[in-house]
């Protein structure tokens, strides 16, 4: 019993001692765990504040224009009147043909990737495309002007221009002299840029198809092309939508690429050859040297109608792969 | 292997004393009314069938479930005169009272750094010392020999047996007063097994032992005392060799013979 | 039967052009990055000489090099990665840790992956409204502002993604110990996910190495060198930016040669950060 005695009033100082340490410790972890939680709260108070600071540095030009801000193209800096309809036109038009040439080439190379890659090319092929995604968007401005846009001019605009020249409601949307920059070259450079994003995010949920599901398919002699169009894509159809959409952010909100081939002109014209603006081209083109407190604080209103714009479209997207996950987790 | 058949009255201090202990996932009821003790350097072995609250009951002895949301206990586990849970230092009761796992889980660090790190978190000691009481714990856990000299390897690189036993060292090493073993086997290899069960009928000596268990022969091996629980309720509890001899209840008799579980 | 075998044959025909239309998509995704990179090595290589790392950017007509910009980008690219790291690794943490089932943390991770994708332009706009104005004037302070800004978010996910991946077993194996949360996190899941956040801040800096338009009215430009961090500074994507689109020649080359440097960077860099992920998992 003395040894059980003993071996208690051991254990006793033991924990006394151990509990003198664990409470020097908790001062440690109380201020970490506030660090944390400063932190992730810093996430939500930095878009509050990229927000507030638009609205702000925006009011002027909406205190100014009113509504008309958004309604009306005309763009002179002399006579201190902003219109914000022609860089949001070019911005959502460029972004869309993007979209349209990005998302069945994206889908196709996602297909390829889950479906049709021998095994060993996989991974190669997966990163070359990852690095297509790396690479910086100045990259793809500096390539489009110099290399993209001349082979645009010289091939591809005339044959367009001809090709549609009787034909009624084409012919003006490819009317015009072949600039070679303009709305076409920027939206297949967006197209060119947004293609990694929306593949790395079709070939993710790709992966997410039960493997039994496809087996069963093929299993009753269906054709790849069945598989991919009957079991595949309506399983992960909300994805896919989520990947699209992540793309359009992207797109919308792209602004060295475009700069360098849109041609900064500030007006809507019904072909997609000529020049034109977006948002974030007109920022980057106007702002540093943009004299006057109107003028600055236009841009900065359309930089948040951009940010705006874009938010909605990336909050859908996100919902929308949330969902998927939520599925594959079940 | 069985001494202990002395009656429960008979001179054990009760280390640990759960009464009335219910546990909630949720509003799913987890553990209904338990009431058991666990005798000072004795093993206790919890079997049952998978879900019957067993591995539920271990992670209340040192309040594992906190990590989570939604998990609550409600009753009274006694430790050492206070409530398990009432207590508010978390951290004191897991240095005394420690765990292992069902899948070995060396850190990520070297074979002496896995057990150094627990030692040194509690106790200012000369390298010397950390390093004599290293040698201390990997003796205990039968490791030394095999790991003496690659102390300074990855704790990844040992097989899953050695991983189980560091970890069992590691717990050793910062000297608490109960093991509760989840499992420690079931990832384990017969001969692994084997040398895991040898140490925990030779940590009895020191320690106050738990240990959940999917395998019968394990539990009549290793434990003095063993407990059956069913669908959250403990059927019954008393000296192993009693109980799997001659069970009082219908159910514990159905399932040491192997009629469901 | 006959007919059922017409039928097989149409299908297979249209699945086999299906297939065929995804190796020719693959194969163009290739063909681009191909032609790119092989663009910018034939114009980048014909600028490149010793002067490009030992002298100023250049007037128009003169001799030079990208010594300036590449010592901009470099300090403004450290600085912001050095503030903007921490930020991201504890607020991750906070999301994988401490806050893993809470509420507001998918809220938080909801907004992050909105800030993740965000126009850049905004940023600068946002940091030029905070600093440039209050300060009246544009600086490489500001400019690395607006890059810690675009870091934070990158660092957010990854951090939190790695930590996920760190096994619950491995929590609670050292929470058994009795070892506090924050050594928990700090001692044991941060060092089994080593490798994964230092890829995560290897892809942002990655990031943010290239990124232009946030620097375009934050840091500016300098045709000088300068350390200063409350002037303006070079950085060779606003350089390039500006030398792209002037009408002389050599600017022009010195544009192709900054935009292989950069390109050769970050391509080194992602390149680095995958090989470091996939080899922690033989680890």
């Amino acid at each position: 019993m003395a040894f059980l005695a003993d071996a208690n009033s051991q254990a006793t100082a033991a924990a006394a001692a151990r509990r003198k340490v664990l409470e020097g410790l908790r001062t440690t972890d109380v201020f970490f765990r506030g660090l944390t939680v400063s932190s992730a709260y810093f996430v939500l108070i930095l878009l509050g504040a990229i927000f507030a600071s638009l609205v702000v540095g925006g009011y002027l030009a909406f205190a100014t224009f009113g509504f008309r801000f958004l309604t009306t193209e005309v763009w002179n800096p002399v006579t201190e009147q902003f219109g914000a309809l022609a860089p949001i036109y070019g911005t959502i038009v460029t972004s869309l043909i993007a979209m349209l040439v990005a998302v069945p080439i994206s889908i196709g190379i996602a297909v390829f990737l889950t479906e049709l890659c021998p095994m060993g090319l996989r991974r190669p092929i997966g990163i070359a495309i990852e690095l297509l995604a790396g690479v910086p968007s100045i990259i793809y401005g500096i390539w489009g002007l110099f290399f993209f846009a001349p082979v645009i001019q010289r091939y591809v605009q005339p044959e367009l221009i001809a090709a549609f020249k009787n034909v009624p409601v084409l012919n003006q949307l490819f009317a015009g002299p072949p600039y070679g920059i303009g709305i076409l070259t920027s939206a297949l450079i967006l197209a060119m840029m947004v293609l990694p994003f929306i593949t790395a995010v079709c070939r993710d949920v790709f992966e997410t198809v039960p493997p039994v599901l496809k087996e069963a398919a093929y299993g009753m002699g269906w054709t790849t092309r069945e598989v991919v169009r009957n079991v595949v894509i309506p399983y992960t159809r909300v994805g896919i939508i989520g990947g699209v959409m992540l793309g359009l952010g992207r797109a919308l909100g792209e602004t060295m690429a475009v700069t360098f081939v849109i041609g900064n002109a500030h007006r809507i014209s019904g072909s997609i050859l000529a020049p034109g603006t977006t948002i974030s081209a007109t920022i980057a083109n106007e702002f540093t040297e943009a004299v006057g407190d109107v003028y600055t604080s236009s841009l900065i209103a359309l930089g948040l109608i951009l940010f705006f714009i874009t938010f909605i479209v990336l909050a859908l997207a996100r919902l929308m792969l949330m969902r998927i996950e939520k599925k594959a987790g079940a | 292997m069985n001494l202990m058949s002395k009656d429960v009255d008979t001179g054990l201090t009760e280390k640990i004393t759960v009464s009335n202990l219910k546990f909630f996932y949720g509003s799913t009821l987890a553990l209904k009314n338990i009431s058991l003790p666990l005798y000072e350097r004795q093993v206790t072995a919890f079997i049952g069938p998978s879900g019957c609250g067993k591995s539920t009951l271990l992670r209340v002895l040192n309040r594992m479930y906190d990590l989570y949301p939604n998990q609550r206990a409600e009753g009274q586990v006694m430790f050492d005169g206070e409530n398990v849970l009432d207590m508010t230092d978390l951290n004191l009761l897991r240095s005394r009272i420690g765990m292992v796992f069902q899948k070995p889980t060396p850190f990520p660090m070297t074979i002496y750094e896995n057990i150094a790190f627990g030692i040194r978190l509690y106790e200012r000691l000369p390298k010397s010392e950390v390093d004599g009481r290293v040698e201390s714990a990997l003796e205990k856990a039968a490791l030394w020999k095999e790991v003496k000299d690659k102390l300074h390897s990855s704790g990844l690189s040992l097989s899953g047996g050695q991983q189980q036993r560091l970890c069992i060292a590691r717990t050793v090493a910062i000297r608490p007063e109960v093991i509760l073993f989840d499992e420690p086997c079931s990832a384990l290899d017969p001969i692994s097994t084997a040398k895991v069960e040898e140490l925990i009928d030779e940590l009895k000596n020191e320690f106050t032992i738990a240990i959940v268990t999917h395998n019968m022969q394990q539990a009549a091996r290793v434990s003095q005392r063993t407990a059956f629980m069913y669908l959250g309720e403990l059927v019954e509890f008393g000296v192993t060799q009693k109980l799997f001899t001659n069970p009082s209840d219908k159910r514990t008799q159905d399932y040491i013979t192997g009629r469901f579980g | 039967m006959a007919l059922d075998i017409a039928k097989y044959r149409r299908r297979r025909l249209r699945s086999t052009i299906t297939v065929a239309l995804c190796w020719a998509a693959s194969a163009l995704g290739l063909t681009i990055l191909g032609v790119i990179l092989a663009t910018l090595l034939y114009k980048g290589i014909a600028g490149f000489g010793p002067k490009v790392f030992t002298e100023m950017t250049p007037p128009p007509g003169s001799d030079g090099g990208l010594l300036n910009a590449i010592a901009g980008s470099l300090v403004m690219t450290i600085a912001g990665v050095i503030v903007g790291t921490p930020i991201g690794i504890l607020a991750g943490t906070y999301l994988a840790e401490y806050g893993r089932y809470s509420k507001v943390s998918s809220v938080i991770r909801f907004i992050n992956d909105i800030l993740l994708s965000a126009p850049s332009i905004v940023t600068g706009l946002f940091v030029y409204e905070l600093l440039v104005r209050p300060m009246g004037h544009f600086s490489a302070f500001a400019g690395a502002a607006a890059l810690a800004v675009l870091v934070i978010p990158t660092v957010v996910r990854t951090t939190e993604n790695m930590l996920l991946l760190v096994p619950n077993q491995l929590r609670e194996a050292s929470s058994a110990l009795g070892l506090p949360q924050s050594l928990v996190i700090r001692k044991v899941a941060y060092k089994a996910a080593r490798a994964g956040m230092i890829t995560g801040v290897l892809l942002a800096v990655a990031r943010v190495s290239g990124e232009t338009a946030p620097l375009l009215f934050t840091a500016l430009n300098n045709q000088f060198w300068s350390t200063n961090l409350n002037a303006p500074m070079a950085s060779l994507p606003v350089v390039i930016f500006q030398y792209a689109l002037s009408p002389y020649e050599d600017w022009q080359r010195l544009a192709w040669t900054g935009a292989l440097l950069i390109t050769a960077a970050v391509l080194t860099l992602s390149i680095a950060a995958r090989w470091l992920s996939s080899s922690r998992t033989q680890q």
